[in-house]
């Protein structure tokens, strides 16, 4: 019975770790820029669809609320700050790293502001339906309606964004700006906005995974919390372990992790919360330094 | 073999420069207030630590936001052998140095595989992962952490030397010695090795250096240096706990260096002066406007954040190469 629990726990959790991978790769496909202040994104994202629970009273309204606020905010992002770090910081011994800094400073930037207006008291979302365990034969799983539900959902937004990306014409242009950002230029796509569609995309992805991260924990929501330096560290995590290109890497990825931490967890130590993810990665990162699904190619970037 | 005298005539003036500066910085100290002297100690340890992330990521190209746990590895070093050993302080300090720089070779040894936002996110994960590991072992205190004494300044300077001059001699002599150390290794041929890979590292190797070795190297000495502050600042503060290494420290490290400019290690003073000064101004900031607590607690955050993201996008390469930059074409036109 442990070992399901545990399976089933490291799932959902997974599925979270997934999405907010998925934002993590888009990201990085559209601008090659890792994007360190995903996570803060998504805590900014949670705070809106937290206003619109509580005016709203639905969780069902409020998903969409928080995705659309997380996708402005992403595109906004990318016109005001990613546009400006290119044409000014792309030389010099500071290139390599600028990326890297200004979106640390962004994290700090929306850590603070979210702090300094919603900040002090923990807030609390309450899920659309009942965290309780099923119970099978007498005993009480850990797996709970609404874990089952955050897996459906997640995986119908997959499902949705694999057909967007196959399917569709936008798919088609944000597939060939990633590959190939000149030919797409000259094959007229406009690649600037592909670029800013790219980040507003990811930021919905990670308003949905920290709307779940957040009722999927205690219920409660502040911006220190606990949740949120998880969801930081794992978001990077899953999405190096998938190999930073790939969209199913990333969901693969997710999950490797998520189970990962469960079973460590359950049969390890229940201390090694926080350690356990850099342990995972460093081995990850030894064994198979691209990643499952990476071109040997994409480290050079 | 002619350009030896040349050398050695900058050296020893360098030595004096170094010299008279500790002596002014001493004097000064007995002159202000005590809080003036605890800040002034803070900044000195900055400056230890913000000169060991320019000698990493300005010098050697590798960027680290697990300094913090660094740091919190030479605290609990130095705080440890305090404890149990009673050795006398300079030793622990040693011990610190030790110890964080093992740490720092083993990082570095996964480090070298790693390019750009790999290293970033692999020391990011180390820097959210480490301070708990703290809570594992009965030996290192757990959450309330360890208590972390120097011990009362000598007798001989007399009854009125209070503890904070105390902390601000030792800060500043630390500061002064760490800054010699690293000026001399930057202008080393290690130095120029770690300018030469992070120019080209293609083009580094090509030319026999061995990258691997020299990033890990530079990695160990910085860690070296970061366990250093640790130690320091623990000393300030008087306990070694989990919550005095948060990740917003690693943060304001990296903030400190790229405002200070992380090619110029003479900078690491500005980046040190605005850390400690941007709480006191938001202070300030707050008080004029009379605003809640929630803001004033969260102000500091968002300026040194802010000040981080503009200094990227405006000044990317810091205030001291942009103004020699601007020199160099101002003359140049003249010409």
């Amino acid at each position: 019975m442990d070992l399901l629990n545990t399976f089933l726990i490291g799932i959902t959790a997974g599925t979270i770790y997934a999405l907010m991978a998925i934002s993590m790769v888009l990201v990085w496909r559209s601008t090659r820029v890792v994007n360190f202040a995903q996570a803060g994104m998504a805590l900014l994202s949670t705070y809106f669809g937290y206003e619109a629970v509580s005016r709203l009273g639905s969780f069902w309204i409020a998903l969409p609320v928080a995705m659309i606020g997380g996708a402005l905010v992403a595109a906004l992002v990318e016109i005001i700050l990613i546009r400006l770090l290119v044409k000014h910081s792309s030389s010099g011994p500071i290139a390599g790293v600028a990326p890297i800094i200004a979106t640390l400073g962004l994290l700090g930037v929306i850590r603070s502001i979210s702090a300094m207006i919603w900040g002090g008291q923990d807030l609390r979302i309450v899920g659309p339906i009942s965290n309780d365990g099923f119970t099978i034969n007498g005993t009480t799983l850990v797996f709970s309606p609404l874990k089952l539900l955050i897996l459906v959902t997640v995986l119908v937004l997959m499902l949705i964004l694999s057909i967007v990306f196959q399917k569709t014409n936008i798919g088609l242009a944000l597939r060939a700006s990633a590959y190939a950002p000149e030919i797409a230029r000259l094959s007229g796509i406009k690649v600037d906005w592909v670029r800013t569609l790219g980040w507003a995309l990811a930021g919905a992805a990670g308003a949905v995974a920290g709307m779940f991260q957040t009722v999927n924990g205690n219920g409660t929501l502040s911006p220190d919390s606990i949740e949120f330096s998880l969801l930081l560290v794992s978001g990077f995590i899953a999405a190096v372990i998938g190999g930073l290109d790939s969209l199913i890497g990333a969901v693969i990825g997710g999950l490797v992790l998520g189970l990962m931490i469960a079973f460590v967890l359950m049969y390890v130590s229940s201390g090694l919360f926080f350690i356990a993810p850099f342990v995972i990665l460093l081995t990850v990162l030894f064994i198979r330094p691209q990643g499952i699904f990476g071109a040997k190619a994409a480290r050079r970037a | 073999m002619q350009r030896r005298p040349v050398v050695h005539k900058k050296q020893s003036r360098d030595i004096f420069l170094f010299i008279l500066g500790g002596v002014v910085l001493f004097f000064l100290s007995g002159m202000v207030d005590e809080l003036r002297v605890y800040q002034g100690a803070t900044i000195a340890i900055y400056v230890i630590a913000i000169s060991s992330i320019i000698l990493l990521t300005g010098y050697s190209g590798q960027v680290s936001l697990g300094h913090g746990a660094l740091m919190a590895v030479g605290a609990y070093a130095a705080a440890v052998t305090r404890i149990e050993f009673k050795l006398p302080i300079i030793l622990c300090f040693v011990v610190a140095v030790l110890l964080a720089a093992i740490g720092g070779a083993l990082l570095g040894a996964a480090a070298a595989r790693l390019s750009g936002p790999y290293l970033a996110g692999t020391t990011l994960a180390l820097a959210i992962g480490l301070p708990s590991l703290a809570n594992q072992f009965t030996v290192l205190g757990g959450e309330q952490g360890l208590l972390f004494d120097v011990g009362f300044p000598p007798l001989s300077l007399g009854e009125e030397f209070t503890q904070y001059k105390w902390f601000f001699w030792i800060a500043g002599l630390a500061a002064l010695i760490s800054m010699w150390i690293i000026k001399n290794i930057l202008g080393s041929r290690y130095g120029r090795t770690w300018r030469a890979i992070r120019g080209n590292e293609v083009a580094a190797q090509l030319s026999g250096i061995n990258i691997a070795r020299s990033k890990i190297l530079a990695f160990t000495i910085s860690a070296g240096i970061a366990g250093l502050a640790g130690a320091l600042l623990s000393m300030t503060i008087g306990t070694v706990s989990p919550s005095a290494f948060p990740l917003a420290l690693s943060f304001s490290l990296l903030a400190g260096a790229v405002l200070s400019g992380l090619t110029t290690l003479g900078g690491a003073m500005i980046g040190a002066v605005v850390l400690v000064a941007i709480p006191e101004i938001a202070d300030v900031v707050a008080h004029r406007v009379g605003s809640s607590e929630r803001v004033t607690t969260n102000l500091p955050g968002f300026l040194v954040s802010a000040l981080l993201i503009l200094t990227v996008l405006f000044v990317p390469n810091g205030p001291v190469e942009q103004h020699r930059a601007r020199k160099a074409k101002h003359l140049a036109l003249k010409k």
